[in-house]
């Protein structure tokens, strides 16, 4: 197998040479063009299949062989890191340049390059203003995004994270969509800049406070610090401080209040990646690096995380089922679905954590190919995105009906479908920990049937809509949504392919919370004596069991 | 091959089907994606039999046999193969389903000759059919839960298969939701039943549960709860109270899906989840009284209620509601071979009345009130005979089938004793109600005064003239409708002028004639014989017949249909003002039945519009209010002063100062934290 390396910086360098490559051509091309006819020139520089698209396209491709590749090469046998890169970066402070395959982002390499594959085949169907910007951006987030899940070092997790920001910013602020661009750009960024600001001084806590116990000596790669656990009082703040973070990044209730402004502004294509890939940077932090981390501070706020993610399945729900907006009812959707996915990682056990992790996956999936379906109605109803101008679309768009009548159900988690093992795995993890909430979570799956059935409905059926113009899907957006609908009938009948790899990762990152819980039953017992030793007792126990 | 190798071509052949039809909707000539289907299901059904005699060969208590093809989520303690599990209750099942099926297949062949979406048609009634035989051949709660849910989705599918009516897309989600309700209690109760047996798998389970996993003493806590949560799934797929609501609305499918689905198929899938689950169940008696008060409950209301419809197919609908109570009630007392009985014959005489309504709906080109029909007895002998064999067999009349099933049930009912008398007594109501709700819509259809529909059939022009209205109208609300895709289509059949739908429903009339035979009282055992190796652990199977109860019930059931009959007869043929009269002397019931015992409003007032309200709160006032302004607000100067920078970011090179900027910040900060 090829380094790491390669398929991390793959999609950059892609997008840089597409960019500097066009530049070449495009002058030439001026050239001829002056000497024979007049604007075509312009529009092989700008119109679409220009040569950014397709070298952004063939590289994204490329990377997504590379990321099968590894999950066929995954040994699914250990816990143990796999494809090791490991290089000093910045000797004084201790950080690597660290990057392993690992169970837990294995399948999040794979759903990355593919959504990012797709995501760059739908671009290239429409021209772009300055298209050698905008492709070199958009790989640039490709690697970041990667960089991110890659990552097996604190600080090298942390740049990448923020790094992932800078091409979004300018993808957004670029080429968003009037009205409200520029509000969406600055909320986007002030929202998560101050969550990334307050991982940033965590992490460097981190790093010092390890370091102190450690004996001076700073690192900041995952399993050292690992192996140096905080006291459980900076765990909680620490812990915290990267919570807003990543609820930020997901985004969970209450800190969703830049998601209406920007997915309404993003380009579809943009979108579908983002809402797709970056909210699960999120939730792959919290199980990668959080619980390992902070497996005391994960205990102590467990209720109060369940609680977040209860509010977000609630209230993105009852969001999803009464916003008009197509877009945003897909983006309210992400909102109840990422709620699953923290309620399966803060059940603090290995059922939950599993089937976040395949949830994660799955909501990818269906997520983008929802966003490019909203894409196409647009186009179908004079680029209106409001399901109250649609209906009866499917009158004249069979297969593109059955496609999205796909993409809903498995939206709403149907039982056979990839998403509903997730989801069952997650509330059986919940069931566990806590019964009451695992009850109200529920009310999640009949909402979820609500909104999904809701959205095809207005769009697909009824009788037909105001500015409805039904016609048949073109195979150019037939082949981005074929891969993923593929992907998803795969993962439906056989989730296993994906549950195999990652369980041993899993139980090792749940196993670091479940063991955090001995150490507080030993002080309890030499404190306050026999019955507080009893009750941590239960509750490990009930933690523990299979 | 094995009996498991018959089970997996059960499950193919329908699945393959439904693959054809779909991706040759356009290539497939004529009426070729009809036939197609039906084979499918036929082949299919002859599987099923391969199934069924391989399974016989085996040893009584060798006849559980399960084949798993992969692992499908075997992870972190939980244990789910794709696998199924045949024995004499999933092969009872399959034979029962697809039978009945390929019946209907076919008779869709006429029935949807016109549609424009004739090959779609097919594909979801393969895919419901796909469906069926997992849930009733799934080996373990997962696949259990997946079947349940698809044949929810492919009713959804079906009920809105006309999708441009808005009443049939509403009527579609509202039996998806309800359904969803369902799937919710199934996994629960699934969760509370892993929570001690560490499995999902059927047999394992059972094993556990024997072995002591619930403790050895009945009723225990997290028992019961899973044993009624399972109930709230099978009473949302067999519409028992409270969550009904959806069956009679999705009547607005086209008239075999109802046959189908909504009578002999997918709304007995609850009859079965008890009957499977019975080892769980019998260590939980409170859950078993609470399915038999329900399954009790329903089929006197649904009864009432179908006393005062004036939808034929409603009627029949609220009609098979009741029947399914009939059965909730037997496997919930221990009636399983009973329940399963009538879930058989039933199966028969409600898709044969099912059929025959579809073609005096086609003789009427789509209208479906009883008050616009009338005296279509000497223009439709053979749909008249076939709503009189289904009628009678429905109402229990000896020697019709559903007589000796429905008596089955009542029979081992009472012999439980004790409180289980007023089962008892509640189920020879019923059977009372049933005749007069039966011969009510009989007659009114099919005698007095000819309509004009009936009488242009009754010309004797070459050929006869089929009435088609000349401007289509939705008959639930009266909207124009074009005949495009997603409305039915201009042309009608009826069962007299279409072979196919003769043969189909002049099979399941010798059903609904004959097929109480099998298992006479006293006389032969078929179904008891063959069911009894699924129930071997049974306390309850083996009912202790009293010839007294036995003789009793059996003359107490003829006289009660007799009766009904006669009064229904007296009412709507002999004096036809009576029905007027009774309707004013007893207008609190009327009113009370017509609205349906006002179970959608209450639902509505209780569920549907506080949600609703919430959702348009937090869309309109909270998120504003609270997301907007308050938690950006004190950043909406920042926001302001920022669209400046982002504004003169559009061009240039100042992007790449701003990018700068935000690397340096990271970086500089990253480097003056580590110094402090």
């Amino acid at each position: 197998m090829p380094p790491l390396s390669i398929l991390l910086w793959l999609p950059f360098v892609c997008g840089l040479l597409g960019a500097l490559a066009s530049a070449v051509l495009a002058r030439g091309g001026r050239t001829n063009a002056e000497a024979s006819a007049g604007d075509a020139s312009a529009a092989s520089g700008r119109g679409a299949w220009g040569a950014p698209g397709v070298v952004a396209l063939v590289g994204s491709l490329v990377a997504l062989g590379l990321a099968i590749a590894y999950i066929a090469d995954y040994k699914s046998g250990g816990a143990a890191l796999q494809h090791v890169t490991d290089t000093v970066w910045i000797s004084t402070l201790g950080i690597h340049y660290k990057l392993a395959v690992t169970g837990l982002n294995v399948f999040l390499l794979g759903l990355t390059t593919l959504l990012f594959a797709v995501a760059t085949l739908a671009a290239n169907l429409r021209s772009w203003e300055r298209p050698r910007l905008f492709y070199f951006h958009f790989m640039l987030a490709e690697s970041a995004v990667l960089g991110a899940f890659l990552a097996q070092d604190l600080a090298l997790f942390v740049s990448f994270f923020d790094l992932m920001l800078i091409p979004f910013y300018f993808l957004i602020g670029g080429w968003g969509r009037e009205p409200g661009r520029i509000k969406a750009t600055i909320k986007l960024v002030i929202y998560t800049l101050v969550g990334s600001l307050l991982m940033l001084a965590a992490a460097i806590a981190t790093g010092v406070l390890a370091s102190q116990q450690g004996g001076g000596h700073i690192t900041f790669v995952l399993s050292a610090l690992h192996a140096l656990p905080l006291s459980s009082g900076s765990q909680e703040w620490i812990f915290l401080f990267f919570a807003a973070a990543f609820l930020v990044k997901m985004p969970a209730f209450p800190l969703h209040g830049w998601m209406p402004d920007g997915y309404r502004a993003m380009p579809i294509e943009v979108l579908m990646v983002f809402s797709g890939v970056l909210s699960k940077v999120g939730a792959y932090g919290f199980l990668a690096i959080v619980l390992p981390l902070f497996p005391q501070a994960a205990v102590h706020f467990q209720t109060l995380m369940l609680l977040i993610a209860l509010a977000s399945i609630l209230y993105g729900s009852a969001q999803a089922f009464s916003q008009t907006d197509a877009r945003l009812i897909a983006g309210y959707s992400s909102v109840a679905q990422l709620g699953f996915i923290t309620l399966g990682i803060f059940s603090l056990n290995s059922q939950g954590a599993q089937g976040a992790l395949l949830q994660m996956v799955n909501h990818g999936l269906v997520v983008a190919p929802l966003l490019f379906i909203v894409g196409l109605l647009a186009k179908r109803t004079g680029g209106s995105e409001d399901v109250r101008q649609m209906g009866g679309l499917a009158f004249r768009a069979p297969v593109l009906a059955s496609l999205f009548l796909v993409v809903a159900l498995a939206t709403l988690a149907i039982p056979g479908s990839s998403n509903f093992v997730g989801e069952f795995l997650i509330l059986l993890g919940v069931f566990k920990a806590k019964l009451a909430i695992a009850i109200i979570a529920f009310s999640g799956v009949v909402l979820a049937s609500v909104y999904a059935l809701r959205l095809f409905i207005r769009a697909m059926h009824n009788r037909v809509g105001p500015s409805a113009d039904s016609h048949e899907i073109s195979i150019l957006d037939g082949a981005v949504l074929a891969p993923l609908i593929a992907v998803i009938v795969f993962l439906a009948l056989y989730p296993q392919l994906a549950l195999h790899r990652s369980e041993r990762s899993v139980k090792a990152a749940v196993a670091s919370v479940q063991a955090s819980t001995v150490p507080a039953q030993t002080v309890a017992r030499v404190i306050s004596g026999p019955r507080v030793v009893h009750r941590s007792a239960t509750f490990a126990d009930s933690v523990r069991t299979p | 091959m094995s009996a498991t190798t018959y089970g997996w071509l059960v499950l193919l052949f329908p699945l393959l089907g439904m693959l054809v039809t779909a991706l040759g909707f356009r290539s497939l000539p004529g009426r070729s994606a009809g036939w197609i289907a039906t084979a499918a299901i036929f082949l299919s059904f002859l599987a099923a039999l391969g199934a069924l005699i391989k399974i016989q060969g085996l040893a009584p208590e060798h006849r559980q046999v399960v084949s798993s093809l992969w692992s499908y989520a075997s992870t972190v303690g939980i244990d789910a193969q794709m696998s199924i599990l045949v024995d004499p209750l999933s092969v009872f099942m399959i034979l029962v389903v697809t039978g009945v099926s390929t019946l209907i297949h076919l008779y869709s062949i006429s029935y949807m000759e016109g549609d424009r979406g004739f090959a779609r048609y097919f594909s979801y009634l393969n895919f419901f059919v796909f469906s069926m035989l997992l849930l009733v051949l799934a080996g373990n709660f997962l696949l259990l839960i997946t079947g349940w849910a698809f044949v929810g989705a492919a009713s959804y599918l079906l009920i809105s298969f006309w999708y441009r009516r808005t009443t049939a897309t509403s009527a579609g989600i509202k039996a998806f939701v309800i359904n969803v309700v369902g799937d919710v209690g199934l996994v629960l109760g699934t969760y509370f039943i892993f929570k001690h047996t560490h499995t999902l798998d059927f047999l394992k389970t059972f094993q556990a549960t024997s072995a002591g996993a619930f403790g050895h003493a009945s009723n225990e806590g997290d028992l019961v709860a899973g044993c009624i949560l399972l109930l709230v799934g099978a009473f949302a797929k067999s519409a028992q109270i409270p969550l009904h609501t959806w069956l009679p609305d999705a009547m607005e499918g086209p008239t075999p899906v109802s046959s189908l689905i909504h009578a002999a198929t997918m709304v007995t899938a609850g009859v079965y989840l008890i009957a499977r689950m019975h080892p769980l169940f019998e260590l939980a008696p409170a859950a078993q009284d609470v399915g038999a008060v329900v399954g009790a409950a329903t089929l006197l209301i649904a009864g009432t209620i179908g006393l005062a419809q004036t939808d034929i197919k409603r009627v029949i609908a609220y009609s098979t509601m009741s029947q399914i109570g009939y059965m909730i009630m037997g496997v919930s007392v221990g009636a399983y071979a009973a329940g399963l009985f009538h879930l058989m014959t039933h199966a028969f005489f409600k898709a044969l009345l099912f059929m025959a309504a579809g073609s005096i709906i086609g003789a009427m080109a789509g209208e479906q009130s009883l008050n616009r029909m009338g005296g279509f007895r000497k223009a439709m002998p053979f749909t008249y005979g076939c709503f009189i064999v289904g009628g009678l067999a429905l109402s229990g009349v000896p020697p019709f089938s559903g007589f000796f099933s429905k008596d089955d049930i009542l029979l081992v009912t009472g012999e439980r004793g004790g409180w289980h008398w007023i089962l008892y007594v509640a189920g020879y109501v019923g059977a009372f109600l049933t005749a007069i709700y039966t011969f009510r819509m009989i007659f009114r259809a099919f005698h007095g005064e000819p309509v004009a529909e009936a009488r242009e059939l009754n010309l004797k022009s070459h050929p006869p003239h089929l009435h088609h209205a000349e401007v289509p109208r939705n008959p639930a609300n009266g909207e124009e409708e074009d005949t495009d895709v997603g409305f039915p289509g201009p042309t009608h059949a009826i069962a007299e002028r279409a072979l196919p739908m003769r043969v189909a429903m002049g099979v399941l009339a010798l059903g609904a004639v004959g097929a109480g035979l099998v298992q006479i009282p006293k006389v032969d055992f078929v179904i008891d014989d063959f069911l009894r190796p699924s129930f071997a652990g049974s306390a309850l199977y083996e009912p202790h017949t009293k010839n007294g109860l036995l003789v009793f019930g059996l003359g107490l059931g003829t006289v009660l249909a007799l009766l009904g009959i006669a009064l229904a007869h007296r009412i709507w043929v002999v004096r036809p003002g009576m029905a007027t009269s009774i309707r004013e002397r007893f207008r609190p019931a009327y009113v009370l039945f017509v609205n349906k015992w006002y179970f959608d409003e209450l639902i509505d007032m209780l569920v549907v519009k506080p949600a609703a309200a919430a959702g348009l709160f937090a869309r309109d006032t909270f998120e504003q209010l609270f997301v907007d302004e308050t938690l950006i607000g004190g950043t909406t100067g920042i926001v302001r002063a920022g669209s400046a920078a982002v504004r003169a970011a559009q061009s240039g090179f100042v992007r790449y100062y701003a990018a700068l900027l935000v690397l340096g910040v990271t970086g500089v900060g990253f480097y003056f934290l580590l110094q402090t």
